[in-house]
């Protein structure tokens, strides 16, 4: 198959949220869509006791020839995705640069310091603005809601951002690509709701 | 999950390390797998046994790593391919018997798959299995990247089958739960048949006893063994050099530092200056192959996490070859440039590369970083380990840390291993005092149980799972029952081996591939040692309390009370809610005298929010798992209990 | 008065070993608790300024302010405080029988002013096996139930603690000095909550010289007698020199030195030996085990002693002058007992 030649080679993406939010299964069917498009696709993740209430991150690693080291070097991450609007940041501050990009989930998860009163959680407005200056270019949307919303589990927020991820163009996804990916993991009355969430995911980039 | 079991040869799919191993064994043919769950392992064994009823497998979660290794011993006995997978503790745990297994030698190829945690992402130790190898003198290999890690795995069973021994095969967290693409090879027919032969000759490798006696001989033939496996890995094709003829430096690295440091390479550019010996097999090694390549050039440097096992053992045979190669200098963890704890990252690999080279690397541009890490630090709140909403722990920490306080005579806690182990944080009320590996908690506590007699009066209390309670407590209780020990355990049975993923254990009446399995009852495992046993709902604070106080007012001998109630994500009670739970606001003390917050200041279930806007606390609802317990927190009633219809 | 919070409470009187368990922190919120006569201190509270600390009677005591509240005059600092008279008392017919320690006056007061309605509560203690547990009675014919001395130091003010935070109101407490200073400073409302109600409407003191930690107790006489058998304990007036513990079958007793080691040492700094901050202080009378000493110190106090008088519940008698010389003497010597080992708390 012939591939189409990657922005950057390798493409380094991190999907960061919090354990439990779903990282590692996006990961899997966002490193499935680009390894049956013929790339090279190496994926690290943070597993283990992060789950429980802890900061999770996958780093994804895509190219047309090798395969890389699961960790991507600090500063030179080129796409985002946050599962959760702090994790951003927090990522940001080691693997961001110049020309990072960002796709932000917009809902909170609160740490149990947040809850218990005994830190504060940053406005919305403050975090849009912080990534922003720590970016080249950044999405934010309301994907859990979203999800939760339309179809009653939180779950299909991250299938949301793929969709958007697609909807960007950073990374040649396709419509086909994801469906076919999504097939094989899910049973068949399943993958309909899927691709009512990617659908959904490209429209709200606006 | 990928299917492994897929016949799809030459197909390329993107795997995890742990399924790229099982698929490796499933090409070789492996017949019995045996481990106990431990992270980053767990995943080999769960592969194995989803598919365990296509490929003739039988896989077993055993009650500890010793067992699990004399399980699949017995099959490598009776000419199957076995193998035996766990975590770097478990090496510990089964190494009595890892050491006469080394000695009598195996039939059937044996692979002993250790899965390790450099940087203790998933433990509380970074313990280094590698030493195990020289030890007790069985072969070590490592894969590199994913596809090796399917390739060595097969081709470990032929190296055990060939030299008649154990093979190590070792994996680290950054491969075991990293993916990457891997091609399929062929799966074989499998027809298992098994066979323990032992009545030749006492000494016939084949036919007669497997022992590790008389010792003298057999360590005679280990030895040969090793010596036949250097020769095998001077042309391994898992040792691979890349890099010029005539390096500046020559990095000599294996497993995942493999890639760290091909990544590093390439960040600085350095390609024409840096040569990177990939080893493979990493004991014994291969001194022909470490001789051509010592030679390149003056300037050696080691990358391996945790202890330096390579750096030494390169270094020792550097000293015997320096007639030949003449002196080194090298760089590793000894003179400092590779960070002595803790995982590696390509970062951390390239910087004292480039203090090598004289060159210079920027990683976080500096002006973006002076930016950047303030606001991190100041605005993203830190994330705390927490039990899950409605974690029968946080309850029964929460009544052992009453009554202790109630108690008033300097009470604690003896821990142990599993998701209770958080008990030592805020999320337990820093209950657990004490901490090591499985069993120790009960262990310990029987020590503690017998300084009385030199004047210590606190009261010693234990706790442990159910897994935990058959992995290693079982003999630690015998020696405080028959020492009469006066300790309290407190048994946190939730009904699985939860913090691992939820799999089965012996007392569960399923096994690993999901089929019937017997199950042992704690209660009359106790009761059959004749210790005081009595069980309560953790949820239930006012009789749970009241338990804790009784059994702690008999002086003598082991108490052991079980608090029974299921995991929050256990099968059982995921995504249902026992009760809706509601804040009543007039009613809520908040911050006020009489109350400051007791239940998201101190209590902090997840699902308990405080507003601090209305000055009250408030339920996540979408958070709030309903398992009730709150309403009997809030010291003055506010919040509202209601049963789900 | 200086108020702070749990964490110098805890600094001040609990690390110092200065708690005598009077109950004045306990039953106001989850963080103090008495458990088996100990104060136990169940999680770390943050708070700046607490009531635990406010009614703490260890912590800094302002007796101007007590005085100005309690009797509407200025402290005069006497052995004996602040009183109207000085007279012998002892239970009328109407009060019935009881285990009286003495003359059984605490009784027939309660009885009188709880069937009068002059209160409709109590707190009194009453005992769960040897252990002193306070009870709020709400029925005359309960009160002679919780009759006799404890002598091990109990959490009364607990007891109110909680019936208040229950709402109820118009109560009656007897306690020893370190209680009723505790409950008198609650009264004060010195963290100015704007929603407190006194609960209290009458207070009956009790002298007190000291008090024993009951779980040293326990352990000191679980090794001279079987727990379980213990009916009673006494302490015999001057010049017996022992403690009399009561079991079925015997009496054993104790040298009394022995049981002074078992006094909490917040005992020491105690300077209050007739109960000053009540309406009526009730104690052993000289020379006579069935009579009581009552010192009646408010318009109130007169009340009730008129009301139980009147109604029966009590018979008076002069009070001797050389009673009254050794009586300052003996609360003067506490005072001065307590000023040395504060000092010495201070070196």
């Amino acid at each position: 198959m012939d591939k189409q030649k990657l922005k950057y080679d390798p493409y380094n993406l991190i999907i960061t949220g919090v354990g439990g939010q779903g990282n590692v299964m996006a990961s899997r069917v966002l490193g499935n869509m680009l390894s049956k498009m013929g790339y090279t696709v190496t994926i690290g993740e943070t597993f283990g006791a992060s789950q429980r209430g802890g900061s999770v991150m996958s780093h994804l690693r895509i190219s047309s020839s090798d395969a890389f080291s699961p960790q991507i070097a600090k500063g030179r991450a080129h796409m985002i995705i946050a599962l959760e609007p702090t994790e951003a940041i927090r990522v940001l501050a080691q693997y961001g640069n110049a020309d990072v990009k960002v796709l932000c989930n917009t809902r909170p998860i609160y740490s149990v310091g947040v809850i218990s009163g005994e830190q504060k959680y940053p406005s919305q407005e403050d975090v849009e603005k912080w990534v922003n200056e720590l970016s080249a270019q950044s999405w934010f949307i309301n994907a859990t809601d979203e999800a939760m919303a339309k179809m009653k589990n939180p779950i299909f927020g991250n299938i949301m951002l793929l969709g958007a991820l697609a909807g960007t163009n950073e990374l040649p996804l396709s419509r086909e690509g994801f469906e076919e990916t999504i097939s094989e993991s899910m049973p068949a009355d399943k993958v309909g709701i899927n691709m009512t969430a990617y659908d959904t995911g490209i429209g709200m980039l606006g | 999950m990928t299917n492994i079991a897929e016949h799809d040869k030459n197909a390329r799919h993107l795997l995890m390390g742990n399924e790229a191993i099982a698929r490796g064994a499933l090409e070789a043919g492996v017949a019995v797998a045996a481990g106990y769950p431990g992270t980053p392992s767990s995943e080999i064994i769960e592969n194995l046994a989803s598919v365990s009823g296509k490929r003739d497998l039988y896989v077993e979660w055993s009650t500890n790593e010793k067992v699990a290794m004399e399980v699949a011993a017995a099959a490598s006995f009776a000419e199957l391919r076995t193998m035996c997978v766990l975590k770097q503790n478990g090496v510990n745990v089964a190494s009595d018997f890892f050491l006469h297994l080394a000695g009598s030698g195996t039939r059937g190829g044996m692979v002993i798959i250790p899965c390790e945690d450099p940087g203790a992402l998933s433990s509380i130790n970074e313990g280094d299995s590698r030493h195990f190898s020289r030890m007790l003198e069985v072969p070590l290999i490592e894969p590199g990247d994913f596809q090796e890690a399917k390739d060595m795995t097969k081709w470990a069973f032929e190296l055990s089958e060939e030299l008649r021994c154990p093979v190590m095969l070792r994996s680290v967290t950054r491969l075991s739960h990293a993916s990457g693409n891997v091609v399929f090879g062929d799966l074989p027919e499998v027809d298992h048949k098994a066979r323990f032969q032992h009545d030749g000759f006492i000494l016939d490798p084949d036919t007669g006893i497997m022992c590790s006696a008389p010792v003298d001989y057999r360590h005679g033939l280990q030895q040969e063994k090793i010596k036949k496996a250097e020769e095998i890995f001077e042309t391994s094709p898992f040792n691979t050099y890349t890099g010029p003829e005539k390096p500046e430096l020559l990095v000599i690295t294996s497993s995942a530092c493999n890639l760290y440091t091909r990544e590093a390479v390439l960040l600085l550019g350095a390609e024409d200056k840096v040569g990177i010996l990939k080893l493979g097999t990493t004991w014994p090694l291969p001194p022909k192959l470490l001789e051509k390549h010592l030679a390149m050039t003056d300037k050696i440097m080691i990358v391996e996490e945790v202890i330096p096992f390579l750096e030494e053992n390169v270094k020792i045979l550097a000293a015997e070859l320096a007639g030949t190669i003449g002196p080194k200098t090298f760089y590793g963890k000894r003179d400092g440039s590779i960070p002595s704890t803790n995982e590696l990252n390509p970062d951390l690999v390239v910087a004292p590369i480039a203090t090598v080279l004289g060159m210079t690397y920027e990683g976080v541009p500096a002006a973006y970083t002076e930016k950047a890490l303030p606001l991190a630090f100041f605005n993203a709140p830190s994330r705390d380990l927490t039990f899950c909403p409605g974690c029968p722990h946080r309850a029964s920490f929460w009544n052992i840390h009453n009554v202790l306080s109630l108690d008033n005579r300097n009470g604690f806690v003896c821990g142990d291993i599993g998701c209770y182990s958080m008990a030592m944080l805020p999320t337990g009320f820093s209950t657990l005092r004490t901490m090591h590996a499985m069993g120790s908690g009960t262990g310990i506590a029987s020590g503690f149980g017998q300084l009385g007699r030199f004047g210590m009066d606190q009261p010693v209390m234990a706790v442990s799972g159910d897994s935990t309670f058959f992995h290693s407590v079982m003999p630690a209780l015998v020696n405080a029952v028959h020492h009469k020990a006066d300790i309290t355990l407190v048994v946190l049975d939730n009904g699985g081996t939860a913090m691992t993923g939820f799999q089965s254990h012996p007392g569960l009446e399923i096994d690993a591939q999901g089929g019937d399995a017997k199950k042992l009852d704690i209660r009359k495992i106790c009761e059959s040692m004749d210790i005081l046993v009595r069980e309560s709902d953790p949820f239930d604070f006012e009789k749970t309390q009241q338990q804790m106080f009784d059994l702690m007012e008999i002086k003598e001998g082991v108490k052991v009370l079980i608090l029974k109630q299921a995991c929050a994500l256990s099968p059982e009670k995921k995504h249902t809610k026992k009760f809706e739970m509601k804040v009543v606001e007039d009613a809520c003390r908040g911050e006020n005298c009489g109350c400051n917050r007791l239940c998201t200041r101190i209590f902090r279930c997840p699902g308990l929010v405080w507003d601090a806007e209305k000055g009250t606390s408030k339920i996540d609802d979408a958070i709030c798992t309903g398992c009730g317990v709150c309403a009997d927190v809030c010291p003055v009633g506010a919040i509202d209990r209601k049963e789900v219809a | 008065m200086q108020i702070a919070g749990s964490k110098e409470l805890t600094e001040q009187v609990l690390s110092q070993d200065l708690c005598t368990v009077c109950g004045a922190c306990v039953g106001l919120c989850p963080y103090f608790k008495v458990h088996i006569g100990k104060l136990a201190k169940i999680f770390d509270c943050d708070l700046e300024k607490g009531r635990c600390y406010a009614h703490c009677p260890k912590t800094d005591v302002d007796f101007e302010q007590l005085a100005q509240a309690l009797f509407q005059q200025p402290y005069n600092g006497e052995p004996l405080g602040i009183y109207r008279r000085i007279t012998a008392a002892k239970a009328g017919d109407k009060t019935g029988t009881g285990d009286f320690q003495n003359g059984g006056t605490v009784t027939a007061l309660m009885t009188c002013a709880l069937e009068s309605g002059m209160v409709d509560g109590a707190v009194l203690m009453d005992s769960d096996g040897l252990l002193p547990t306070p009870k709020l009675v709400t029925r005359a014919e309960d009160v002679v139930k919780c009759a006799s001395t404890k002598y091990m130091a109990a959490p009364a003010v607990s007891c109110l603690n909680e019936a208040a935070t229950d709402g109820k109101t118009n109560l009656g407490f007897v306690g020893t000095a370190c209680q009723l200073t505790g409950v008198a400073q609650m009264r004060l409302n010195p963290l100015e909550k704007a929603d407190f109600v006194d609960p209290v409407n009458l207070t009956v003191g009790l002298f007190c010289t000291w008090a024993l930690d009951t779980r040293q107790l326990m352990d000191f006489l679980s090794t001279r007698v079987d727990l379980k058998t213990i009916t009673g304990m006494d302490v015999p007036p001057p010049p017996a020199e022992v403690f009399i513990v009561k079991t079925g079958e015997t009496v054993v007793e104790i040298p009394l030195d022995e049981i002074r080691a078992l006094v909490p040492k917040g005992c020491g700094v105690c300077p209050d030996m007739t109960a000053e901050w009540a309406d009526v202080s009730v104690g052993a009378f000289e020379g006579k085990t069935d009579w009581n000493t009552l010192i009646i110190r408010t318009e109130k106090g007169e009340q009730l002693v008129e009301k139980a008088v009147a109604g029966g519940y009590l018979v008076l008698d002069d009070f001797p002058a050389e009673g009254l010389e050794h009586l300052t003497l003996g609360a003067g010597n506490k005072k001065k007992r307590a000023r040395d080992n504060v000092a010495k708390e201070e070196k």
